[in-house]
């Protein structure tokens, strides 16, 4: 019901800038579910996934601007590329938990940065890249926002689904079983190291291929709009706010924030300039302060119907 | 390489390890009684910039003695800032612990841009701008050293309140309790400690040692709203170089992070020299997450995995 609701939708709006909206939405709301897959489940706080939406959105970009590689493909790459780099940061961080683990992953993040930032003959420094602008299916370019919804609206499907296996696979039930208690699930044979690499492989590479398709959306690129540290922050608030360790807790933040987001810019333009990362603020620390099970936990207990998902 | 450049580059560096320690004592302390990273502990810094620099704008007033009236309104900040967001999150989930101060230090940030925008502050003293010059030495084979009185106060200071804290933690009966809850909470909650109070204590003792810190460097770095974020970043790498917790690991680890900065961005060049030590960073965490003067490994993790549960 649901999917179709929202298959149709975007037929029925005809103005650009809803359309803008509601491909946002698909986008963030992706990306925190795949932040939340790695989060969420394994009680993993990452603070470091703009590196991998970074270097999706710059594989693909790199790949088709050098070597004129369609983005559908560099999209993969990418994402291959993102979740080697996310296996080997699991790796060296194993043994880290809580606090050390958001500690370790905020300085690969802000390394991430400085190399996209000081990298100049690779990704144009600050300047950033422009994307070849011919609209064709090729270039994953297209000339009106319709293509975009459909391809937003399917990624951010798929990871809601790949979410939802998880939490009722058995993957999801090892993966509680480490956030909750490791010595305890070690003990009941679960490989807790395993199914903790599964997770961050998972998680980096949507991450990196919602990264790629921002890329495209944007048709431009820099560090301050894929890679800078303020998109981990920005991605784990939609996510926490939302619900986390929920299928649909991310997608819920998403629709909260992003339409707030959009309307503050329309009112406001740039006069205000950070009003609406205080904003975010604060709807962050109420959220931790009096529901830190996330709104759709508060949403379920209301809506009987919402239960069932 | 030239006697001379080196001693010249190894007194910048310990000058700029001073403050940098004096930075991180606030941080290390924070953790090591609370268990908590507080990820909003660069803002308190800026925050200190600006005031220092409204004092001096508005009503003339030295920076090195405004640190008078500094002391007090960020001792009563830390006070506020523990009740509204510290207090309240204490017992609950790593999630909640790490992400209010990542909203807090969000909403700080963001509150300063939009009052008094993006713009680069500076203030110039007139006492404060030549440099002194040591030498030159005949006897040995060194050449002139120059040596900035900005730095240079700014590091005995930081050398004195430092040396000055560590007494206090040592022989001083609250310092003593300080310790005491830091190794062994419950043990201190049934010697009849009020955990409460020291708690927030210590975490207004580690804001006014971080904004003094701010108070001190206003004549050496330009602020802006973002300058807390920079700073922070080299403050997480002292303190888990030097152990979390450990006070007199952060004032050691601050002088060697000193150091390799200048050292490095002397080799490689200024924008390189983050990424160097933040991949340092992670070598330390990974290897050994209880730093170089920390505790030992198993116990520190212990120390971990009970806040957890």
């Amino acid at each position: 019901m649901a999917v179709l609701f929202l298959c149709v939708l975007p037929l029925l709006i005809k103005n650009d800038f809803y359309l803008d909206g509601l491909i946002l939405i698909f986008i963030w709301g992706a990306f925190a579910g795949a932040w939340n897959i790695l989060a969420g489940y394994a009680g993993m706080m990452s603070l470091g996934h703009n590196a991998f939406f970074g270097i999706g959105a710059y594989t693909s970009t790199l790949l088709l601007l050098h070597f004129g590689l369609t983005p559908w493909i560099g999209m993969f790459i990418g994402g291959l590329l993102a979740s080697c780099i996310g296996l080997i940061l699991g790796l060296v961080c194993f043994r880290l938990r809580s606090h050390y683990f958001a500690l370790a992953t905020l300085a690969f993040g802000e390394v991430a940065n400085i190399i996209a930032v000081n990298w100049r003959s690779l990704t144009g420094g600050s300047e950033g890249l422009a994307l070849p602008i011919q609209s064709n299916l090729y270039n994953f370019s297209f000339a009106g926002r319709l293509p975009y919804v459909y391809v937003g609206l399917f990624l951010f499907l798929v990871v809601i689904g790949i979410s939802y296996v998880i939490e009722h696979s058995r993957l999801g039930f090892y993966l509680t079983a480490f956030r909750e208690n490791e010595d305890a699930a070690r003990a009941l044979g679960v490989k807790t190291g395993q199914v903790r690499l599964i997770a961050m492989v998972l998680s980096s590479f949507l991450s990196a291929v919602m990264g790629t398709f921002y890329a495209q959306y944007l048709v431009f690129i820099d560090p301050t709009s894929v890679i800078r540290i303020q998109i981990s922050v920005q991605v784990a608030l939609f996510a926490i706010v939302g619900g986390i360790g929920t299928a649909l807790g991310p997608a819920i933040g998403a629709m909260i924030f992003v339409p707030i987001t959009i309307l503050l810019r329309a009112k406001m333009g740039t006069s205000l300039p950070g009003l609406h990362m205080i904003i975010y603020g604060i709807i962050l620390v109420l959220v931790l302060l009096y529901m830190p099970q996330g709104i759709s936990s508060k949403l379920k207990e209301r809506v009987p119907i919402l239960k069932k998902i | 390489m030239d006697p001379t450049v080196f001693v010249q580059l190894l007194i910048s560096g310990i000058l700029l390890g001073g403050v940098y320690a004096l930075a991180s004592i606030g941080l290390t302390l924070i953790f090591g009684v609370m268990k908590i990273v507080n990820f909003a502990h660069g803002e308190f810094f800026m925050i200190s910039m600006y005031l220092t620099f409204w004092l001096f704008h508005y009503f003339h007033m030295d920076p090195y003695l405004s640190t008078l009236i500094l002391v007090p309104v960020i001792f009563l900040i830390g006070i506020i800032t523990y009740y509204l967001f510290i207090k309240p999150t204490l017992g609950s989930s790593a999630l909640c612990q790490i992400f209010i101060t990542v909203g807090l230090s969000t909403i700080i940030q963001n509150t300063v841009l939009l009052f008094w925008s993006a713009d680069f502050r500076s203030i110039s003293l007139n006492y404060a701008t030549d440099s002194i010059i040591f030498g030159p030495f005949p006897s040995l084979p060194l050449g002139e050293i120059m040596v900035n009185p900005a730095r240079l106060i700014a590091f005995v200071s930081a050398i004195f309140l430092s040396i000055g804290f560590y007494l206090f933690l040592k022989f001083s009966y609250t310092g003593k309790i300080i310790r005491a809850t830091s190794q062994d909470r419950s043990a201190a909650l049934l010697m009849g400690i009020n955990i409460d109070k020291i708690y927030k204590l210590t975490f207004a003792i580690g804001i006014v040692l971080v904004g003094l810190a701010g108070g001190l460097v206003l004549p050496i770095y330009t602020v802006h709203p973002f300058v807390g974020f920079d700073f922070v970043l080299v403050m997480f790498v002292v303190v888990v170089l030097g152990g979390m917790g450990s006070v007199v690991g952060a004032v050691m680890s601050g002088l060697i992070i000193g150091i390799v900065e200048v050292f490095s961005s002397y080799w490689i060049g200024q924008e390189s020299k983050q990424a160097i030590y933040f991949l340092v960073f992670i070598a330390v965490l990974v290897v050994r997450p209880s730093g170089l003067f920390g505790l030992k490994e198993e116990e520190e993790l212990e120390h971990i995995e009970t806040i957890d549960s």
